[in-house]
């Protein structure tokens, strides 16, 4: 226990001084505040931009409009930087051969990948809290109205849930290939996987690549919360199954 | 008990066999030279005994306990020092001991104590800057630092002096010597002076294979070759000892390479106290007589040819 | 005017960050003096001009190994 709470300190060292935390935070800061001004912003802009005489029909901006680009930044922008991020944590450490020393004072192999996991998984979900707090304020504070918040926090932990998933495919990718870009390349491979098998309507419904896809659906009152969980399921069960095979692979692993 | 038993282990990488049917025993409180030339497989045999690698005959023991090749227990008895050690760019030396100590549940009282003087120890207590801005001497000695933290039974060293400078190298051996009879120590190696400085026990490994092994001592002993050296101050002076009717008399192989006389016997004493007795009534007094040790270097080029 | 005081809550905390986040860069650039490639006045100014994802390419992938 005492190794596994050594270790996790260490990871957020090393996320301190490698300035991955700093990264994180100011991408999810800057999102968190772009999405309600990009919302609010664009008729102005689009108003100022047109020539004198024209108008354009452009609807008052409304709270989903805001929301609309958090669910659209954060998957495009925000899990982008993040995943990039994550392809190093197991890989890297693998080919440089940095483990070696505390693998041959005892520590164990499930500890190295649970604590990664622990480390990152509390990384991931404070930048991405970090977001959508700040998100979330200046939308209260620019609109009235405020969305359904049962179907926000649905809408809002699908995106979580997604981020642990590819956390816990980095780490699987990491010990299957022993490097960073085998991690990212395997990360990529599972989220392409999901969208070629959404093709086949029974099983797309299912695939978690759902809990960033259909966030506006379900905020807009278009998908049930039931339809919603499916693909939760699939991602916490899939998350849980990387992070054993990891485990086991990693166990058997040549150093 | 012995700290370390390997039998019949085997290891291919392809159709490339790199280790061939290698087994010996390892006593406790020994410091155990390994040697062998690059590529001979000292590195391979020692990522074995810690299951980084997996054998693909043979068994390894530590301390009795069986080695299982991933995950394995037996690395709790174990401090390593790789050939080339790999840190965290972004700590500090102490930093680095910590998290060390941390993880083999060192207690945290002690540790810091305990850090303090191993930084002590490998000349490294007043480096406060990152790791990253190492020498490779800095990071042998950190990683001998870190390979001594948790007090390992046995200590196993990946050519630990090959990166250092003549004085580093000197205070490594004086730390193994320092901690040999506490503590068994395997170590590999080229530089055979550093294994004639501090090991009791020797094994010469060449292209997978044991050529040779037990202790040191006994080694030198079995192949003595009954040489005697008798040095003269001029070529003339060694001439006229050639000729002596005692030198004759004694039986031995006589051989002159021009101020050295080499006189091979079965019977070195014999021969030596005969010489002795000659020489008491000549006036030439040879500058010295020696009884020829085989050096490790002719031992071990012998053995790998 | 009107439309940029009403955005100043969100825009403020925004440049504030973005002028913090090209010091703290600057900064690094100017004490660090190894670069994985690139040198001093490229980045300096890819730091200054470029928002956000200046400092961030910097950061990730320009600066050089720990000193």
């Amino acid at each position: 226990m005492r190794a596994y709470a050594a270790f996790v300190k260490k990871e957020f060292l090393e996320m301190s001084r490698t300035y991955k935390l700093l990264i994180m935070g100011i991408i999810f800061g800057v999102l968190g505040l772009m999405n309600p001004l990009t919302a609010k912003f664009t008729p102005d802009l689009l108003a100022a931009l047109m020539p004198a005489g024209m108008t354009i029909e452009l609807g008052e901006p409304s709270v989903m409009n805001s929301w609309m680009q958090f669910f659209k930044n954060i998957p495009q922008m925000g899990l982008i930087v993040a995943a990039v991020l994550f392809g190093g944590i197991l890989g890297n450490e693998i080919s440089k051969g940095t483990l070696i020393n505390l693998l041959t004072k005892g520590l164990s192999r499930n500890t190295v990948v649970l604590a990664k996991f622990t480390a990152w998984g509390i990384m991931w979900t404070c930048s991405y809290a970090l977001s959508f707090i700040i998100t979330l304020l200046y939308t209260n504070y620019y609109w009235e109205d405020s969305a359904d918040s049962v179907l926000l926090a649905g809408a809002v932990s699908g995106v979580w849930i997604f981020g642990l998933l590819l956390i816990a495919a980095a780490l699987l990718g990491g010990s299957l290939f022993a490097s960073m870009y085998g991690s990212l390349l395997f990360m990529g491979g599972i989220v392409v996987i999901q969208f070629l098998l959404g093709i086949i309507p029974d099983l797309g419904r299912w695939m978690p690549t759902g809990l960033i896809s259909n966030n506006m659906s379900l905020l807009e009152g278009n998908m049930g919360l039931a339809g919603f969980m499916r693909p939760l399921l699939t991602a916490v069960l899939l998350t849980a199954l990387f992070l054993g095979l990891s485990c086991a692979v990693f166990r058997k692993k040549q150093l | 008990m012995n700290a370390l038993e390997i039998k019949g282990l085997v290891k291919r990488f392809g159709s490339h066999t790199v280790i061939e049917g290698l087994s010996f025993e390892v006593p406790e409180n020994c410091v155990y030279g390994f040697i062998g030339q690059n590529g001979a497989g000292k590195t391979t045999t020692m990522k074995m005994i810690l299951g980084l690698l997996k054998p693909d005959e043979g068994s390894i023991r530590v301390y009795n306990e069986q080695v299982r090749y991933g995950q394995t227990d037996t690395n709790r008895y174990i401090g390593y020092l790789p050939d080339v050690p790999e840190f965290y760019n972004y700590m500090r030396p102490a930093e680095y001991l910590r998290l060390c100590g941390e993880i083999t549940g060192c207690p945290s009282g002690s540790l810091k104590q305990k850090s303090g003087e191993l930084l002590e120890l490998v000349g490294l207590k007043n480096v406060n800057k990152k790791i990253g801005g190492f020498s490779r001497g800095m990071k042998q000695r950190l990683g001998f630092a870190q390979a001594l933290l948790n007090e390992p039974r046995l200590l196993l060293c990946d050519e630990p002096t090959s990166a250092l400078d003549p004085v580093g190298r000197k205070e490594i051996l004086d730390i193994l010597e320092n901690i040999k009879g506490k503590t068994t120590v395997i170590f590999s190696t080229h530089i055979l002076s550093d294994v004639e400085r501090v090991c009791d026990r020797i094994a010469v490994l060449d292209q997978g294979r044991l050529r040779l092994e037990g202790p040191l001592d006994e080694i030198k002993k079995k192949h003595r070759s009954g040489k005697l050296l008798a040095e003269f101050g001029t070529e003339k002076e060694a001439a006229g000892f050639e000729a002596m009717d005692f030198v004759k008399k004694t039986g031995a192989d006589v051989k002159r390479e021009g101020r050295k006389v080499i006189l091979c016997s079965g019977n070195t004493r014999e021969v030596q106290k005969a010489i002795l007795c000659g020489l008491a009534g000549m006036d030439d007094m040879p500058l010295k007589i020696e009884v020829l040790e085989p050096s490790l270097e002719n031992l071990f080029m012998e053995v790998v040819e | 005017m009107d439309v940029l005081i009403e955005y100043l809550p969100v825009l403020i905390p925004l440049i504030v960050l973005e002028v913090a986040l090209a010091l703290t860069a600057l900064i690094h650039v100017l004490r660090h003096p190894n670069y994985r490639f690139g040198n001093k006045v490229f980045w300096c100014i890819f730091v200054v001009i470029v928002q956000f994802i200046g400092p961030i390419v910097y950061f990730a992938a320009g600066r050089g190994e720990e000193e």
